[in-house]
């Protein structure tokens, strides 16, 4: 009797969703999500913007350094310029709020070109170097470019209006990201797939072997830089809705890095890794806070007022534990659950 | 009969309509608790500031529990890190009102973090009470919920340059800000005076937010020849631009402005301190009032507590005796509506760390008077000279 999940075809290797089980938990998923804003609070809805902005955010890196390998730790250089485009396209200019979700795409991929270009030939810590000069770039230039951007001072941004639909309140405003957020999934899975998705995992693999294949690794890198900062861009745009005040102070350099680390606990390569690496990045602390919080109030109350500091601590400890254990993050392990489910009691 | 059913039924309506009101009262509001939240940086650097102003409510919040707390309810308050992440500081605004439920907010971090607050805040129609960052978006335009305590930025270094210039008139200028919004405002304000007193400014500069070396800086400003100085850093600049003169051997009359005017920026510059002036609305701890709030504080804090208490502690009590005025004058039955409108008629209220507080219809700032006070580095601490 054969067990297992196994593809006889190509097309059944490269289907978006492979199987009738999938398919269930995707459509409960989705139920559970259209239904969330209607009965979380406000607090426990704020989770759930943050992690959708930020899978928007984390899908856009993974094109980058997930599919193509190029390690990137300026990222929160796009983000911050998406937010400026849209920003002073609809706050300053007064442009329809899809238009400056379109300038928020655009900007910081013409942006990418720019830092692209010069990172062609550059791999590995010269790459992520270059990219984290491009984002205190950015921060100087919007700093100094006054006339548009308000300089240090900022811009407020009100929540937006698509077609007659008001997204002023915290559920509607939930239901604009996740339905970027879901695009944004369906579009990566479908790149991963495509011809191009697998010009770019060519790259990632062995970029001279790619090479002698026949891909052009100017175009696919620069391609590759492109996607990925029109989609943080794009995500930027979301995060600076959700602060209501775009300024670069709101964009801390360590975003950069919280983005990378959601790849590494997730699963670098793969979407489904960049998903549950946020939901487990953001919820950590406040999950470990209530479980801390059953226990002892006084432990509650230092979770609540030395926060950020054990916040950083916890991160740091999950990235450890998980490049020791699982160093295919969570996709791994999901993976290995799957795979011991369907073969026990044997092993293989 | 039926006068008697008619009583009976007006009564009932009369208790409805009295205690409906309680029964669907505000949240953060039990028959022996209020609760009052705040969200403020306590990891970080900026902790310094955040833990000080919470400390401030502590004080306050202990007084008015020892005398018996808001009309025989104990006052509780809910702190909340936010690391000064704006992001977070939302996240945390969000959960002191929805999770904790709280009656009141006071504090919230700093300027940016208060800006990007404040549609949470007038959405919830929470009473507020803002004291740690005051910056004119809050209160222009007015909300209806939103009161700050406080001295503007550009007004404070009005009232220092205005002080300098009549105090060294046909002196040549020098002055440096933060690539920030906090440096933008120093230098607005300092633009202001420039016109208005036609001073001699001979040095300008700028630098980079976090910049630790200042001895290129400096030295400009030395071959400038840079008589009357405002330092526009916050903290840590401040005393590398000061320990940098004093490597360079100059001593020009020095400005700072009030977020750096706490005690231990003295202790580490040392003698390059001595002398500096500084603006401010609230007293000196080298002052009579400063020293009674000090007393004031020891039975009420911890001795860690007391060690972190600088001019942020006072900003924290006076906007936390406001408030709690404010629930107080609603009597038995507080709720938001009346403690808003109470704040709004809040008069002259008296804190003994500055000047009397006062709101009124549409003023939602309360325009602190200001006074400039110069370093003892011998006692480490300001005294007032004006």
């Amino acid at each position: 009797m054969r067990t297992g999940d196994y593809k006889q075809s190509y097309g059944e290797l490269v289907a978006l969703i492979d199987s009738p089980p999938v398919w269930l938990w995707s459509a409960v998923l989705l139920l559970a999500l259209i239904a969330a804003p209607h009965l979380l609070n406000s607090y426990a809805l704020s989770f759930l913007m943050i992690i959708l902005i930020t899978v928007t955010g984390a899908l856009g890196l993974n094109i980058l350094t997930g599919y193509t390998g190029l390690i990137s730790l300026g990222h929160v250089g796009f983000l911050v310029t998406g937010a400026y485009a849209y920003a002073v396209l609809v706050s300053k200019y007064h442009m329809p709020p899809l238009v400056g979700f379109l300038g928020a795409g655009v900007v910081p991929a013409l942006a990418s070109l720019i830092v692209g270009a010069p990172s062609l030939r550059l791999k590995g810590l010269y790459l992520a170097i270059t990219t984290l000069a491009f984002s205190f770039i950015i921060n100087t230039v919007i700093l100094e470019m006054r006339w548009l951007t308000n300089g240090a001072r900022g811009i407020q941004v009100q929540r937006p209006e698509i077609l007659s639909i008001s997204f002023d309140g915290d559920a509607a405003f939930t239901y604009l990201c996740l339905g970027i957020a879901g695009l944004t999934l369906f579009a990566t899975l479908n790149i991963r797939r495509s011809r191009v998705g697998r010009a770019f995992v060519a790259i990632r693999d062995n970029d001279t072997a790619a090479r002698v294949m026949g891909i052009n690794l100017h175009a696919y890198k620069l391609f590759a830089f492109v996607t990925s900062a029109f989609i943080t861009g794009i995500a930027g745009a979301l995060y600076g809705i959700y602060l209501s005040f775009v300024s670069v102070e709101g964009f801390p350099f360590l975003l950069s890095i919280e983005a990378l680390a959601i790849l590494i606990v997730g699963g670098l390569g793969s979407a489904l890794g960049a998903v549950l690496g946020t939901v487990l990045i953001v919820l950590l602390p406040e999950a470990t806070r209530l479980v801390f919080s059953l226990f002892s109030a006084q432990m509650d109350a230092t979770f609540t007022t030395g926060a950020q500091e054990l916040k950083s601590m916890l991160y740091g400890l999950v990235i450890i534990l998980f490049l020791r254990f699982q160093p295919r993050g969570l996709v791994g392990a999901w993976h290995d659950i799957k795979r011991t489910w369907v073969h026990w009691p044997l092993r293989y | 009969m039926i006068k008697h059913l008619a009583a009976a039924a007006l009564l009932l309506t009369t208790a409805c309509l009295a205690i409906g009101p309680a029964a669907a009262a505000d949240p953060g509001i039990t028959d022996t608790e209020i609760l009052i939240g705040d969200v403020e940086p306590l990891t970080g650097p900026p902790a310094l500031l955040g833990v000080a102003a919470s400390i401030g409510h502590k004080i306050a919040i202990a007084e008015a529990n020892a005398a018996g707390g808001i009309n025989g309810r104990k006052i509780k308050y809910v702190l909340e890190d936010d690391g000064y992440v704006t992001a977070r500081t939302i996240q945390g605004v969000k959960k002191v009102i929805d999770v904790d439920k709280v009656f009141a907010m006071i504090g919230i971090s700093g300027s940016g973090q208060s800006i990007a607050v404040m549609p949470v805040l007038e959405k919830s129609g929470i009473p507020t009470v803002i004291d740690v960052a005051p910056v004119k978006f809050l209160w222009e335009p007015p909300r209806k919920n939103v009161f700050v305590v406080g001295q503007s930025y550009e007004e404070g270094i009005i009232h220092l340059v205005n002080f300098l210039a009549d105090k060294n008139p046909g002196k040549k200028w020098g002055l440096i800000t933060q690539d920030d919004d906090y440096g933008i405002t120093v230098r607005d304000g300092f633009d202001s005076v420039v016109k208005a007193k036609k001073l001699n400014v001979v040095y300008s500069g700028n630098y980079k937010k976090g910049q630790q070396d200042f001895s290129s800086d400096m030295l400009q400003l030395k071959d400038s020849g840079t008589e009357v100085f405002l330092a526009g850093g916050i903290i840590a600049e401040n005393i590398a631009m000061m320990k940098e003169l004093e490597k360079l051997s100059i001593k020009p009359v020095t400005g700072i402005f009030w977020p750096g005017r706490i005690e231990p920026v003295l202790k580490l510059m040392g003698p390059a301190g001595d002398g500096i002036y500084a603006v401010d609305y609230v007293e000196p701890f080298a002052g009579a009032a400063g020293k009674a709030f000090l007393e004031k504080a020891k039975p009420l804090v911890s001795e860690a507590e007391l060690k972190g208490i600088n001019r942020y502690t006072m900003t924290g009590y006076a906007a936390a005796k406001v408030l709690i005025s404010a629930i107080e004058r609603c009597g038995k039955q507080p709720t938001w509506a009346c403690t808003i409108a109470e704040l709004e008629k809040t008069k002259n209220v008296e804190t003994g760390v500055m000047a009397p507080i006062s709101f009124g219809p549409g003023v939602r700032f309360s325009n602190q008077k200001l006074q400039i006070m110069q370093a003892d580095t011998a006692t480490l601490s300001f005294k007032p000279v004006d």
